[in-house]
This record gives C-alpha cells, sequence and structure tokens, in this order.
C-alpha cells in the first residue's frame, strides 16, 4: 500500500485510542473547576444543613432547619414573593421580548439595527446604575413625578420599594439575554418554510402559531430558564427597588447571614433557593439535549 | 383552464436596483414554461412576484383574468415548490401535506383521502408517518411538490427545485416532474438556470438577462436559432467570434468563412457540433487539447491570435495537441449590435 493510499484512508477526525488521554486533558480543568467552586460547596451546603450537631455535640441526620424555613411564615412570604417575581418576570420578558425578536428577525433596514441596539444596550448597564436610573425616573418626586406635575396631573403611584419594583428592574436587566436567545431560536426558521406556510394559505397569525413557535419553543425554554435561573437568585436589584418585607431570597439569604448572624439559615435558604433554580436548569438541560438528539 | 398573464412586470429594489424589468408573458393552459437566465437575471424575483413574496413594482399580474397582482400568497391559486424544499420538520409528511387542507377546513376524512391520493402521485405511498429528516433530498423533493399539488392551485411555480440535489437524482426527478406536469395538465412556471432541466422539460423557454426577456421559444429553436449573442452563448456552447465582414466573406485572422451580409463588424457564432476539423499544416487553426468523453471528443483550438475555439468530434484519437487544422462550419449564424443577422446551414 503506497502512503498516498495509507494517508487517504486515515480519518479526518482521529478517534484512537492515542488521542483519548488529551481530548480527557483539554476538559480536565473546567470539569475540575466545576466540581471545586460549585459541585462541592452545593454538597457542603446540603450536608452542613442535614447533619448537624445536637445540644450533646452528637453529630446525626436532621431536617430541622428545613422544617424551621417552612414553618416561619416570614421566610415563607420571602419565597412566596421571590417566586411571584420571578414568573412575573417570566411572563413579562416573554410578552415583551418575543415580539422584538419576531421583529428584528423578519425585518430589514437601518431602524430594526437601531431596536436591536436599544434593546441590547441594557446588558452594557449595571445593575446599580439601573437601580439609581430607576428611582430617579419612577421614585418618588422622580422625573415621572416632576412631568405630570408640570402637565397638572396627579403624581403616579410610584412601583419603588413595593414588590413591581424589582419586577420592572429584572426585566429590564434581563431583556438582552431573552432577546438574543430568542433570536438564536428565530434563526433557525428560515424565511422559506414561512413562504410555504402562506403559501398554502396560512394568515400570518396562522404561520406564528403553527410554524414559527413550534420551532422556538426549545429557544423559549432556554431564555426563560436562564432569566428565571438569575432573577430567582438576584440581589443588587430587589435590594435596592423592592421592600422590606416580604423580600426576596437573595437579599433575605444576605441579612439572614450578616445581621441575624444565622448561617445555617441562610445555606438552608441557599439550599431552598438552588432547589427551585435545579428545576428550571433541568428544563435547560432537557431543551439542549432534545436539540442534539435531533 | 388556467392561463397566467404576465403584463409589462417590473421590480425595482431599494437603491434604483432594476430587478425585473417591463417583463411580459403568456402562459397557455397545460403549458410549462422555464425561466432561463444566469444568476440576478430577475427571474427569481419574477417567479416571487408571481407567488406574491415580492410586490411589483409595476405592471399587472392575472389568472384566467383575474388580477392577483397585489394580492397576498396565501389568496392567490398558485403553489410554490422552493429550493431549499422548505419542509416543516416538526411536522411529518402527513402532516406537511395536510396543513393547507386543515386551514381550507376540509374533512378529516377528505384530508386523508387527498394527501393519499397525492403522495401515491409523487410515489411516496405509505410515508406519511415518516418525519421530514428521514426522507432523502429527493423524496424530500418530493414531498414538497406533493404539498403544493395537494391543494390543486391553478398555476404551479417551481423555483430550482432541483438545486441542491446531485446529477443523477436531478435528472430522475425532472422526468418525474415533467410526467406528473403533464398527466395533471397544471399550468406550471419554472425557474432554473440549468439549461439542461429546460431544454429536456420546458414547452418553451424564456431566456432572461438583467431583468429582460432576450428570447421566448420552444427549447429546439432556442438552441438552434438563438436571436442574441447573449442566447448564443448561454445555451449550450458556442463558438462566438468577433471579426469582419468583407465583401460576403467573414475574416478572423487566418479563419475566413462565407458570410452574405452587409461589410462591417459581426459575431460568427458556430456549434461545437457545427465545426468539422481536417488535418492541415498549418491549418486555421491549432489543436491546444484533445478531451475524449467515450461518447465523442472536444478538441479546444487555437486560432494564430490566440482565440480559443471548440469543435465536437466524433473520433478524437485522430486529433493531437499541437496539430494544424481547417475548420469547415456546417452552420453558422452571424449577429450585429446585439441581433442575429443572419443563419443557415451550410
Amino acid at each position: 500500500m503506497t502512503d498516498t493510499v495509507v494517508t487517504a484512508q486515515r480519518p479526518l477526525l482521529e478517534t484512537s485510542e492515542r488521542r483519548r488521554p488529551v481530548g480527557l486533558l483539554l476538559v480536565a480543568i473546567p470539569v475540575f473547576l466545576i466540581a471545586w467552586l460549585i459541585i462541592w460547596p452545593i454538597i457542603n451546603a446540603i450536608g452542613r444543613t442535614l447533619w448537624r450537631a445536637d445540644a450533646n455535640g452528637d453529630v446525626g441526620f436532621t431536617i430541622a432547619s428545613y422544617v424551621k424555613f417552612f414553618s416561619d411564615q416570614y421566610s415563607v412570604d420571602n419565597l412566596a414573593v421571590t417566586l411571584w417575581t420571578t414568573g412575573m418576570c417570566a411572563l413579562f420578558l416573554l410578552v415583551i421580548c418575543l415580539p422584538i425578536a419576531l421583529y428584528l428577525r423578519f425585518s430589514a433596514g437601518r431602524l430594526p439595527a437601531y431596536v436591536q441596539a436599544l434593546a441590547i444596550f441594557p446588558m452594557f448597564v449595571p445593575s446599580i446604575i439601573l437601580a439609581y436610573a430607576f428611582i430617579r425616573v419612577l421614585g418618588p418626586n422622580g422625573m415621572a413625578d416632576i412631568l405630570l406635575n408640570s402637565v397638572g396631573l396627579p403624581k403616579i403611584r410610584t412601583p419603588y420599594l413595593t414588590p413591581w419594583g424589582p419586577v420592572i428592574g429584572l426585566v429590564w436587566d434581563n431583556i438582552p439575554l431573552t432577546i438574543l436567545i430568542l433570536l438564536s431560536g428565530l434563526g433557525g426558521v428560515s424565511n422559506q418554510s414561512i413562504e410555504a406556510a402562506r403559501d398554502v394559505g396560512a394568515k400570518r397569525y396562522q404561520v406564528f402559531w403553527h410554524i414559527i413557535l413550534p420551532r422556538i419553543t426549545n429557544s423559549i425554554l432556554v431564555a426563560l430558564s436562564f432569566s428565571i435561573l438569575g432573577i430567582f437568585s438576584s440581589f443588587t436589584l430587589p435590594y435596592l427597588l423592592g421592600p422590606a418585607s416580604p423580600e426576596m431570597m437573595g437579599p433575605f439569604m444576605q441579612r439572614t447571614f450578616r445581621e441575624v448572624n444565622d448561617p445555617i439559615g441562610a445555606i438552608t435558604q441557599a439550599v431552598i433557593t438552588f432547589g427551585f433554580c435545579i428545576v428550571f436548569g433541568l428544563f435547560y438541560v432537557r431543551s439542549v439535549a432534545r436539540n442534539q438528539g435531533k | 383552464m388556467s392561463v397566467l398573464k404576465i403584463t409589462d412586470v417590473s421590480k425595482v429594489f431599494a437603491g434604483n436596483t432594476v430587478a425585473v424589468d417591463k417583463f411580459s408573458l403568456d402562459v397557455a393552459d397545460g403549458e410549462l414554461v422555464c425561466l432561463l437566465g444566469p444568476s440576478g437575471s430577475g427571474k427569481s424575483t419574477l417567479l416571487r412576484m408571481v407567488g406574491g413574496f415580492e410586490r411589483p413594482s409595476g405592471g399587472v399580474i392575472t389568472i384566467d383574468g383575474e388580477e392577483i397582482t397585489h394580492l397576498s400568497p396565501e389568496k392567490r391559486p398558485t403553489g410554490m415548490v422552493f429550493q431549499s424544499h422548505a419542509l416543516w420538520t416538526h411536522m411529518n409528511v402527513f402532516k406537511n401535506l395536510a396543513f393547507g387542507l386543515k386551514l381550507r377546513r376540509l374533512p378529516a376524512d377528505e384530508i386523508k383521502r387527498k394527501v393519499e391520493a397525492v403522495l401515491e402521485l409523487v410515489g411516496l405511498a405509505g410515508y406519511g408517518n415518516r418525519l421530514t429528516h428521514q426522507l432523502s433530498g429527493g423524496q424530500q423533493q418530493r414531498v414538497a411538490l406533493a404539498r403544493s399539488l395537494v391543494l390543486e392551485p391553478k398555476i404551479l411555480l417551481l423555483d430550482e427545485p432541483f438545486a441542491s440535489l446531485d446529477q443523477h437524482l436531478r435528472e430522475r426527478l425532472r422526468e418525474e416532474v415533467r410526467d406528473i406536469q403533464q398527466r395533471l395538465k397544471i399550468t406550471t412556471l419554472f425557474v432554473t438556470h440549468g439549461q439542461d432541466e429546460a431544454l429536456s422539460m420546458a414547452d418553451r423557454i424564456v431566456v432572461m438577462r438583467d431583468g429582460r426577456t432576450e428570447q421566448i421559444d420552444r427549447p429546439d429553436v432556442v438552441y438552434r436559432d438563438p436571436k442574441t449573442p447573449f442566447v448564443a452563448g448561454f445555451i449550450g456552447t458556442m463558438n462566438l467570434i468577433e471579426g469582419t465582414v468583407s465583401n460576403g466573406v467573414f475574416i478572423r485572422d487566418s479563419l475566413r468563412v462565407p458570410l452574405p451580409i452587409a461589410d462591417g463588424p459581426a459575431i460568427l457564432a458556430i456549434r461545437p457540433e457545427s465545426l468539422d476539423l481536417v488535418a492541415a499544416e498549418p491549418g486555421m487553426a491549432r489543436v491546444h487539447r484533445v478531451t475524449d468523453y467515450g461518447t465523442h471528443g472536444l478538441v479546444d483550438l487555437d486560432l494564430p491570435d490566440g482565440e480559443r475555439i471548440k469543435s465536437m468530434v466524433s473520433h478524437p484519437d485522430l486529433f493531437k495537441a499541437g496539430q494544424g487544422v481547417d475548420l469547415n462550419p456546417t452552420a453558422i449564424a452571424a449577429f450585429r449590435d446585439k441581433m442575429q443577422v443572419y443563419r443557415s446551414q451550410t
């Protein structure tokens, strides 16, 4: 067999046993970092809340910290307001971002480019700046009030320090990521598949419902999973814009740890928060796996 | 009976780019007309205007006398098959075909009957439950065709439907599509840049260039009697030789061919199969390369001034590179001012 024939028979992608250690080495460092900085703290936190020393110093299995959390109305209210805020944000993100993403995907020209730039802009604004801008605009005696007052209208009922404050801030903060993920999903819907639907008689809303929506369901799930994961455990915006009571889990954890000086209580809250987040994380993993399966 | 009439249709895109320029065409009932032209000639834009996917800047489009120029695609009695198949991957074959029928609120049993009948027609009976990605490229294109046919459109629009298929499959499918089109007697407008497709399938060919019609004729006429140098050069292989006519003789370097037209510059057009070669030294031209295709040979020839022309020969083994030959055209055409001024069989 000539050298040329031997070279031609070698596959482009080397899959031999010799190359396997190199591949494993490449993924070893990120896997190690994930195990060290994420997996281990999770296991550690779960362990510290479930295996605790009793009054005699004997370490044993107990769910006392979780019983305490769920029997405390204030903690449950905080969890409820966190779930409510997350749900509201997810709803508003979908309602706001899907039309924008559809417009950006199916429009051409200068105006969509400006709209896209505006939609992505919040990504470059730090949360703390956003929070103070919100206060200056929608807070008591803010710009909105001044403008309303100048035309003789009554002041608005400010959402600042109400549960709606964090909702507005978090939605604004999460618009860029949501739009980018939805746009990526819409990129997979070809113009010709839409034209084919119109050609067989589908009106615009039927094209959206029967052709576009089923094709971007995974992207919607991924976008919402990402946003929800961030919102559920967010701290800055709920801390600066939200009410003192009930409060979202982020500020609640921080206060329990620092001000109440109850680390086990804070870790318990973190584990519970993680428990909810992992459900959305599984949605994301399932979506990715389903896409790769296709 | 479905007649498509396109009258003075134009399309000007932003930036004053004229894609289609006052194009007119009548397509008779049951006729298959091919729009043939190079990329950017406006053929796809024209088809998309008939389908309703582009709004004409001017002109009128009618089907059976009814104006459809500004109707949206869903309101037109047309069915379009796209180059990329454009199947809906989240639906199986049956649902792809049934979608348009469901929108028309037909009863379920009638939908089932129609879908099964059209699947039978395109040779995919029993494939209804398959997902589209489980089909080959040819099967996907058949599904795309079936999706249009199941709605019984008055006009079938085919936008380079075989472009993504390999040569063998393309040849088979174009025969099948032609058979189906003739069986259903459906009026069809077919866009392609493949002249083989156009020549083998069309009742008439419209050769387009820069949004305008160069020639509309039967395939054999377009091939044998091109009206412009562009058509002559675009359809098949053609030697287009620029030269001068003097006293009834076309002169280009050592090449001399009797040409009974007025004196002046002209373009002589000779098909390779109409150019016989006779071994001669030094001869009018010199053999550059001989390619043996088995059934015939193609001889590349250099005129003394470097112009390269081609001749088709039945015995390529008789010629070799460097050999001198005399040229003996058996059929010629001549063009002047972009128009045919002479055509003869010598």
